[in-house]
């Protein structure tokens, strides 16, 4: 093996087992194995066992940062805590070359009767760092925690931010080889959040191995130079960053859109809503330029959405709102029929109004269209629709960034 | 290749045979003393910190049991049989020696249970978990001295010189705890019934073993007590004490190096299955 490897897992799987009971007989099995010497063929599965993980390899080398992808239950956490030790592997193999430092649960060894300045000890102890380590790097901690007074006061009184901060602080004051780094980060208020991303960045200048899980793919891009993208305990895809996340989005969004064009073509009949009932949007289509129905476009490709109503008496001034959404819930747009200086008297009976956006130039990723109908003056809605309609913005070269502007560069002198 | 090369595959340790387990063990052992010590500092400021007694607790046990079997034998309802020295004495002797096994198996066998999440979370040596709750018992003992010291002084009677020695009295029924208490607390983190039947089985031992009465000269309580290696633990100590000898020496003896065995094999399987309880917690 190079020594220039930190970690190495070579097709490594890992079985649960769903039911309680059965765990427990398999667990006192397995021990009674292990104790009279025999193997305990971990590599085949018993009845309500599954694989967590399963023939996952991948490398890492030294002072490199590798990110964990992968939707929730994928088995990040699990992977993991195999990297550290706490779990072993049911096939494969994992070594690992240098002193690790896991920061799976902050706090985890945290006695709530204790004070702050006891638990710091103890913490620091379970974390593996010796005596000296600590009394040298106590102050360094009690600055990096910044809680105070409190210090002296037992941890139950903390609140769940400065309890957050203080195993913070001890975990990364561990100094070790290979990081391991659980999705934590996104704890704390913004400051502390940030000050936990700048220690990472030094974590990560000091020429650390990291592995770190996130879902957060602005940190991912930030500090790591490979991905591995896991979802039910498979590998899917292991390579640069930019690919990985991309790859995961689009799955994340077709995912939840199996049939993502018969879906877009659904009556809108069948949707349960909300909404006075005298006038109905009865259909959706998402269109290109060349009015044939798509989910997927380019960025700054033509996007036509057109809907079909149906009154059945007559309604003046009615108004059109087309809001659409990014896949965390952030509205990008929200355009109104109304201020947009698109003025309909009156509609009655069927009819069709289309919305036209020449270049759409949001970024990457999956977009939900909402729609309501209201009548000018009125308080409620005629017609809600809303997360029912989906479409995907491909991207070939990453964009930071929620959308793109057009734009000229100069130069002057 | 550094120091902290590590590498984790099934069956691990049968890989890689039985003597380089020994140095493993002792290694981990070594390493972790700092943390042991943290742990079982954890262990006793978080007990002596919440409740109001403190420390009496440790007095106000042994005082309400002797006192129980005082009143029955005052009664002719039970027999604490032929005894040279105060009762009380005798007594509280033996039942110092006594929860360092009951209080040390107790709590050993539950710290893993009791560590809960740390477990999952964080990698670090359970021995080291186990041996830190096994100590606690220590604590009460040391507490429970300074009783008997008093006592001692009430009645009058003045201990052997031999009662210096204590420290090394307590190494043999520790190590038995010990041993109980790591392969206890791995099947208590599997079955949570092993830490109910492990409290019923404890009292029903302390009657088992001659603690608060001395041993009959017949029937099945003498037959038992002269397998049960508890009893030359409890006696043998208890007797140098307050009468500078040890009568049973040869049972004395053979109950040490028994406790010597069980710690080991204990601490071995421990060792091999360890891994195996952080996944069923």
């Amino acid at each position: 093996m190079k020594t220039d490897i930190a970690i190495k897992v070579d097709h490594v799987a890992k079985k649960y087992c769903k039911s309680l009971k059965r765990s427990m007989l398999y667990g006192v099995k397995d021990i009674g194995r292990n104790i009279l010497g025999m193997s305990s063929h971990s590599n085949k599965l018993r009845s309500e066992e599954f694989w967590a993980l399963d023939d996952i390899s991948f490398k890492v080398k030294k002072g490199e940062t590798l990110g964990i992808i992968g939707p929730n239950g994928a088995g990040k956490t699990t992977l993991l805590k195999l990297l550290n030790g706490i779990f072993w592997p049911d096939k494969g193999k994992i070594t690992t070359d240098g002193k690790v430092g896991a920061l799976i649960e902050v706090g985890a060894g945290f006695h709530p009767l204790l004070t702050g300045r006891e638990n710091i000890y103890i913490n620091a102890a379970i974390l593996g760092m010796s005596k000296q380590e600590v009394e040298k790097r106590f102050d360094s901690i009690v600055e990096f925690a910044d809680i105070g007074d409190f210090l002296d006061s037992p941890v139950k009184h903390y609140s769940s931010g400065m309890f957050v901060r203080l195993g913070f602080a001890v975990a990364v004051h561990c100094e070790p080889d290979i990081l391991l780094v659980d999705e934590i980060l996104s704890v704390g208020d913004i400051d502390f959040q940030s000050k936990c991303f700048k220690k990472m960045q030094e974590i990560v200048d000091r020429k650390v191995s990291i592995v770190f899980i996130s879902h957060n793919s602005d940190a991912i891009r930030r500090i790591c130079n490979q991905v591995i993208y896991i979802r039910q305990g498979k590998l899917i895809g292991y390579g640069k960053p930019e690919k990985m996340i991309l790859k995961y989005q689009k799955d994340i969004f077709f995912n939840k859109n199996e049939n993502l064009k018969d879906l877009n073509k659904i009556s809108t009949k069948e949707i349960q809503r909300r909404g006075t009932n005298e006038a109905r949007i009865t259909k959706v289509d998402i269109l290109d330029k060349d009015n044939k129905i798509k989910s997927m476009f380019k960025m700054g490709e033509k996007i036509v959405i057109q809907i079909n109503y149906s009154a059945s008496q007559r309604i003046n001034r009615p108004i059109f709102l087309v809001g659409i959404k990014d896949s965390n819930g952030i509205y990008c747009i929200e355009a109104d029929s109304e201020k947009d200086g698109f003025n309909l008297d009156f509609i009655s009976g069927k009819g069709c109004v289309k919305i036209i956006f020449d270049n759409f130039n949001l970024a990457s990723g999956g977009y939900v269209v909402n729609i309501k109908l209201r009548q000018k003056g009125a308080v409620g809605y005629m017609d809600i629709i809303k997360n029912e309609f989906h479409f995907y913005i491909e991207s070939f070269h990453h964009m930071k960034g929620l959308f793109n502007i057009d734009r000229n560069w100069k130069k002057v002198i | 290749m550094s120091k902290n090369y590590i590498t984790y595959e099934p069956d691990n340790s049968l890989k890689k045979g039985y003597l380089s387990l020994f140095r493993e063990i002792f290694n981990e052992l070594k390493n972790n003393r700092w943390l042991t010590y943290q742990l079982f500092k954890r262990d006793f400021l978080a007990v002596y910190k919440q409740s109001f007694v403190g420390v009496f607790w440790a007095f106000i046990i042994p005082i309400i049991s002797v006192g129980t079997f005082i009143i029955l034998n005052h009664s002719g309802i039970f027999s604490v049989g032929e005894i040279d020295v105060p009762y009380p004495l005798y007594a509280i002797l033996g039942l110092a020696f006594w929860q360092l096994f009951s209080a040390g198996l107790i709590s050993s066998s539950n710290c893993l249970v009791k560590a809960g999440s740390m477990i999952t979370k964080i990698n670090f040596s359970k021995k080291s978990l186990v041996i830190a709750s096994a100590a606690q018992s220590i604590v009460s003992f040391l507490i429970q001295f300074i009783l008997l010291l008093v006592l001692f002084a009430i009645y009058g009677v003045a201990p052997r010189i031999t009662i210096l020695l204590f420290p090394v009295f307590i190494v043999p029924i520790m190590l038995l705890t010990l041993g109980f208490g790591f392969i206890l607390s791995l099947f208590n983190g599997v079955f949570r019934d092993v830490g109910n039947i492990i409290s019923v089985i404890v009292t029903f031992l302390m009657f088992l073993t001659p603690v608060l009465y001395s041993k009959p000269k017949i029937g099945i309580l003498a037959s038992i007590s002269k397998y049960n290696p508890l009893y030359y633990l409890i006696s043998a100590p208890r007797e140098l004490i307050l009468m500078g000898t040890i009568p049973e020496w040869k049972g004395f003896l053979a109950s040490c190096i028994f406790s010597g065995f069980i710690f080991i094999i204990c601490l071995v399987c421990f060792h091999l299955t360890e891994t195996r309880v952080a996944e069923r917690i």
